[in-house]
Formats: structure tokens, C-alpha cells, sequence
């Protein structure tokens, strides 16, 4: 059982300012788990905490219900990937791996049977030989998941591991790390601000801001339920449009009103928003929840919208369009259309199954 | 472009090539000719075959400064290297004031050689004093005292050149050593000290040649004494040369074989170093 639990787990650098102010985190055994972010939101520092590389302020830190403040790296049971790897360059491929088992006096022989194992699931057999300056990057990163492998660990800790590959490798590693989260039966705690690695490998997300943890889910309830505007607009790509509008009610129903428009609002979304008539909040509407097809737009065109293009890009399949309404840019992602031209007006209409509205203020979620 | 530059090659070369030689080429050859001559002035030079030779290979003084430099070089390579390792991984620990005492270390370096040999007479004497000798007593005092001012002035230089190996090393090697199981020592051995193996090829090299070569603080320090049992190499080579009227080609012939052993250990010694270099 490697369960990994923050306790209210402070890390500090300088005693003053908190880089993580206070983690309370808990991570299941043989889950895949992934620290999102953007840069210094402290989720390398959670990760190299884990480690033992970092030490804890205060709190506790307890892997498989053992706590592990004060013990070394080597007696954690975890093994780490680096984002840059970490080869050691003066050994051959083979020598890397077999290092920490080595350090562990483990027979020879084992050494050897296991070495070649794992580079026969990697596909790295025949560099075994080869010191880590001959390989491609994308197989000196399978040597490094091979040298974490070989260990067998309990927990395995994944510091950005893609980031240096090529787009198309990297989408190849991405699918190849998921089934060797499924074939080892080990709790991965991976660290990406990639959110397309992110969404399709975890079993569950943690959203960091400033080291605090804004949200922990699953991909798709992150993408659908986002708790606040910082998890909405981090998560999808392009991200989620915020338009500035006003709740108003007439005839019984709530609408969100923004520039001359006034979109009908859902009617379980009257309850939560009873506080918020006459009042500003912020509406999110992600980008595939515009559409362009007439088969979205309401008989009375309630959720019609008009947006003047002002960058077109073609995605493929796909039309990225930028524009703003009201001072609030805009992005629409609607199907390929040979009519929708550069700076001319499109109707789009709103899916407001869809809407998620936003406390102005406290920037939190009032209602999706 | 690059046609051009290199139409004018021999030109910008010529000037580095005719100072080489007229610099070092030249006195070079002319010392090999004069190891088998005998001369007083390079006008009255008598070709004499391996005279010379045959005379400096039976010159116990030169037997014995060979056999003191050797012993000298391979302590003082040895106790300057780990020394200076050891302080350049002491100095790029995060604790305070690493760059004052960087500078400290280094700062001997700076002194001549002569004047560093009558310091170092001067305290080594106040010390022996005390129990009624001096450096020139016995050859083991002339022996540490040298070793002791070597270190003295070339572990600051040589610490300079390991730190920058050290801080060479990524970080993270050692975090992934240690997550692999190294301890400090294993750590140590398997990680730093095959990554700063460039510094120690430079570092090896610098202290053999000098420590063989050394001559100002020999002279400084104990000029021979007692009896000439504390004399190197290049000290034993200065004697005959400026202190025996004669043998001006034998200490020539010296100064060849000299030059040979010094280059054949540097270029072994480099040659082995080299090999177990790693490139990023």
C-alpha cells in the first residue's frame, strides 16, 4: 500500500514566505495522480518533497502510513524521473540502470536478468551499451523510466519528463507512461503544466496556485465543474472565454445580460443565483460551446450572439475565432466553414447548458 | 570568405612561428647539440659523444636528486590534489562567506617562489628551534618543509580549478544517486569524481610538472642542504652549471634526461586522465 497523505505540510526556503502554505493532500494507492500548474506554483517543490529531496517545514508527510519527515531519499521506496533526466554520463545505458540495484548488493545475476526485462518492455535492449550522450531524446527518456523501474518501486515520481521531447514524441510517451501505470500497479504522481498531459494520463488532478491547491478531480469533472475561474481558465485549451455580464431577472426566469444581449439562464441555476439579481458575475463559456450551426440557435435566437472576427485560424477540422464582445475576448471553436470569413460578422449561438457563472469577487463558482 | 582568411594564412602565422622558433625551437636544439658537447661559451663547444651522459648517470648528487624530486612529487601530487578537492567540496557547500575564503586559499599563489621559501624558512626554523635544530639538520625536515610550502601555495590554485569541475555538475545526478540508493561516500566516488575528471587531468598535470620542476623555493628554502641530500632536479642542474666550471654540458645532459622523464610521466599521466573523461 503506498498512500501518500500530506498533513498540513508547510515548505519554506527562507522562513518567511511559504512556498506551500499548508498541503493537505491524499493520494491512494496505485493511483495516477498529476500536479498542474503554472511555473513556481510550488509543484515540483510537493514532488521533490515526496522525494526527500526538499524538507518538509512543517507537518507531516506520511508515505504508505509511515511517516517520512526525517528519512533519506533511499529509504522512501519511491524512484524519480527528471525532467532532464539525469543520465549518469560517464555510464553505459546497462550501468545507469543497474546502478541503484547494484548500490543494493543485489546478485549479479538478478542485476542482469532484470536490467534486460525492463529494456525489452522499453525497447531499449539494443542501446544497453551506449553511454546517454549517443541516444535520441526520447531514448535517453525511456533510459530514465527504465532506471526507475528496474527498482520496482512502490511510488514512481514523473518531474515534467515529456517537456524536452518533440510534439510527436511526446504524444507517443504519453500513452506509453499510461500503460506502464497500468502494467505496474504503482501509485504515479507526475508533475506537467501541460494540460493535455494532464487531462488524458491522470486518474485525478491537482490544480496548484502560489502552492495552494485549488482543486482535485477527475479530468472530466475538472473540465465540466471547475470551482473557481484560475481552474477554468488553466484547464482546456484554448481556454475558457469570461464575459463581465449582470443577472437580471424578468418574466420568472433569470438572464445573464452583457452588451446588448440577454442569454437565458437554465432554470436549476435560479436557486444559486437568487443572491446575485441586478449584480456583476462573470459568465465562462468555453470555446466549443459557441456553434455556428443552425440546429443550436433557439427559435426566438435568445442565444444568439455576433462576433467579428478578427483572427480566423484554421485547426482542420476545426475554426478557431478570435474576436471581443464588450472589451471581453472572445474565442469560438466551430466547425470548418468556407463561409466564415476574416474581419466579417458570425452569428454564434450559445450553449447555455453550458454556462458556468462566477462570483466577481471571490472569482469562485456560483453555478454550472 | 573563408578562402580568403585562409589565402592569408602563412601570413598571420608567421609571426607566432618565426618567435617559436627563434624563441624555443632553436635554444631547444641547441641545448640537445650541447648535451653532447663540452663548452664553457656555445662558441667553444667539443663534440664528446655521450661523455656527458655516461658522467651525469654516475653523479650520485644527480642519482639522489632524482630519487628526492620523485618521492618529493608523488607526496606533494597526492597530499595538494586531496587537499584541494577537498576544500573546493567544502567551499561550494551553501554556507557563508565561501567567496572570502576562496580568495584567502588562492592568495598564496600569488607570492614568488623565493620569497614563499623564505617565509617558509623563517617559520619552519622558529619551529625547529624549539628542540634545538633547523630545516638543514636532516634531509626529512628540507623534505616536509618543501612539501609544506608546496601545498601552502598551490592548493588555493589548484581548489579554483575543482570548484569549477564541481559546480559543473548538475544537480541532479546527485539527487538521482541519492534516490538510487548512493550514500556520500557512493556518491562521491561513483558521481563527482568521475564528472570532474577534467579538473583533475589540469590539476594532476600542473602539480607533477611543477612539483618536478620545482626550483625557487628548493633554492629559498634549504638549497641543497644538508650536504646536497635536499637537492632537486633543477637545483642539482643550476649547481653544475653556474658551480662547477666544466661541467656546464654534463648539467646540459641532465637538463635533457630531465626534460624527457618530465614529459614521458606528463603525457602518461594525461594520456590515463584523459581516458576516463566523459563528455555531457
Amino acid at each position: 500500500m503506498a498512500t501518500i497523505t500530506f498533513k498540513n505540510v508547510v515548505k519554506s526556503y527562507d522562513g518567511v514566505n511559504n512556498v506551500i502554505p499548508g498541503l493537505d493532500l491524499e493520494i491512494k494507492d496505485r493511483e495516477f495522480i498529476i500536479l498542474v500548474g503554472p511555473s513556481g506554483c510550488g509543484k515540483s517543490t510537493i514532488l521533490r518533497m515526496i522525494a526527500g529531496l526538499e524538507e518538509v517545514t512543517s507537518g507531516d508527510l506520511f508515505i504508505a502510513d509511515k511517516r517520512v519527515n526525517d528519512v533519506a531519499p533511499k529509504d522512501r521506496d519511491i524512484a524519480m524521473v527528471f525532467q532532464s533526466y539525469a543520465l549518469y554520463p560517464h555510464m553505459t545505458v546497462y550501468k545507469n540502470m543497474a546502478f541503484g540495484l547494484s548500490l543494493r548488493k543485489m546478485p549479479k545475476e538478478d542485476i542482469d536478468r532484470k536490467v534486460t526485462q525492463v529494456a525489452k518492455i522499453l525497447d531499449i535492449e539494443k542501446y544497453l551499451k551506449r553511454k546517454p550522450k549517443a541516444l535520441s531524446g526520447g531514448q535517453r527518456q525511456r533510459v530514465a523510466l527504465g532506471r526507475a523501474m528496474v527498482r520496482e518501486p512502490s511510488v514512481f515520481l514523473l518531474d515534467e519528463p515529456l517537456s524536452n521531447l518533440d510534439a510527436k514524441l511526446r504524444t507517443e510517451m504519453r500513452s506509453q507512461i499510461t500503460q506502464l501505470h497500468n502494467d505496474l500497479q504503482a501509485t504515479f504522481i507526475y508533475v506537467t503544466h501541460d494540460q493535455t498531459e494532464a487531462m488524458t494520463m491522470a486518474d485525478r488532478i491537482v490544480v496548484l496556485k502560489d502552492g495552494i491547491v485549488n482543486q482535485i478531480d477527475t479530468p472530466q469533472n475538472l473540465y465540466n465543474h471547475p470551482c473557481n475561474m484560475f481552474v477554468a481558465g488553466f484547464i482546456g485549451s484554448p481556454q475558457m472565454n469570461f464575459i463581465n455580464a449582470k443577472i437580471i431577472a424578468a418574466d420568472g426566469k433569470l438572464y445573464a445580460s452583457f452588451s446588448d444581449y440577454k442569454i437565458p439562464l437554465l432554470e436549476r441555476m435560479c436557486d444559486p443565483l437568487k443572491e446575485y439579481i441586478d449584480k456583476d458575475v462573470v459568465i465562462g463559456i468555453r470555446p466549443e460551446n459557441f456553434h455556428s450551426e443552425k440546429f443550436y440557435f433557439k427559435e426566438d435566437e435568445s442565444n444568439k450572439i455576433e462576433l467579428f472576427t478578427n483572427i480566423v485560424e484554421m485547426m482542420g477540422s476545426e475554426l478557431n475565432l478570435y474576436g471581443e464582445i464588450d472589451g471581453n475576448k472572445i474565442v469560438a471553436k466551430v466547425p470548418s466553414n468556407p463561409n466564415i470569413k476574416l474581419n466579417s460578422n458570425v452569428s454564434l449561438a450559445i450553449n447555455t447548458e453550458k454556462i458556468h457563472i462566477f462570483d466577481k469577487d471571490t472569482q469562485n463558482v456560483i453555478c454550472d | 570568405m573563408q578562402k580568403n582568411i585562409r589565402k592569408y594564412f602563412p601570413v598571420f602565422a608567421l609571426p607566432t612561428l618565426i618567435a617559436f622558433v627563434v624563441a624555443f625551437l632553436y635554444p631547444f636544439a641547441m641545448g640537445i647539440y650541447l648535451s653532447f658537447t663540452k663548452f664553457t661559451t656555445v662558441e667553444n663547444a667539443k663534440f664528446v659523444g655521450f661523455d656527458n651522459y655516461i658522467q651525469a648517470f654516475s653523479d650520485k648528487d644527480f642519482l639522489n636528486a632524482l630519487w628526492f624530486t620523485t618521492k618529493f612529487t608523488v607526496v606533494s601530487v597526492l597530499t595538494i590534489n586531496i587537499f584541494a578537492f577537498f576544500l573546493a567540496m567544502l567551499l561550494t557547500k551553501a554556507i557563508k562567506g565561501t567567496n572570502l575564503f576562496r580568495s584567502i586559499f588562492f592568495m598564496p599563489n600569488l607570492i614568488g617562489g623565493i620569497v614563499l621559501g623564505y617565509i617558509w624558512n623563517l617559520l619552519i626554523n622558529g619551529v625547529l628551534n624549539k628542540y634545538g635544530v633547523d630545516i638543514t639538520f636532516a634531509a626529512k625536515y628540507g623534505f616536509w618543509g618543501l612539501v609544506i610550502l608546496m601545498n601552502w601555495q598551490m592548493i588555493g590554485y589548484m581548489m579554483i580549478i575543482y570548484i569549477a569541475g564541481l559546480q559543473n555538475i548538475p544537480t541532479d545526478l546527485n539527487e538521482a544517486a541519492s534516490i538510487d540508493g548512493a550514500n556520500n561516500f557512493q556518491i562521491l566516488r561513483h558521481i563527482t569524481i568521475p564528472m570532474v575528471m577534467p579538473s583533475i587531468t589540469i590539476c594532476m598535470f600542473l602539480t607533477i610538472t611543477n612539483s618536478f620542476k620545482l626550483f625557487d623555493q628548493n633554492l629559498a628554502l634549504t638549497k641543497g642542504a644538508p650536504g646536497k641530500q635536499t637537492a632537486m632536479v633543477a637545483l642539482d642542474i643550476y649547481n653544475n652549471f653556474y658551480g662547477r666550471i666544466g661541467w656546464q654540458g654534463i648539467g646540459q645532459a641532465k637538463a635533457v634526461v630531465f626534460f624527457i622523464i618530465v614529459a614521458v610521466i606528463a603525457f602518461v599521466q594525461l594520456w590515463g586522465t584523459r581516458r576516463k573523461e566523459v563528455e555531457h
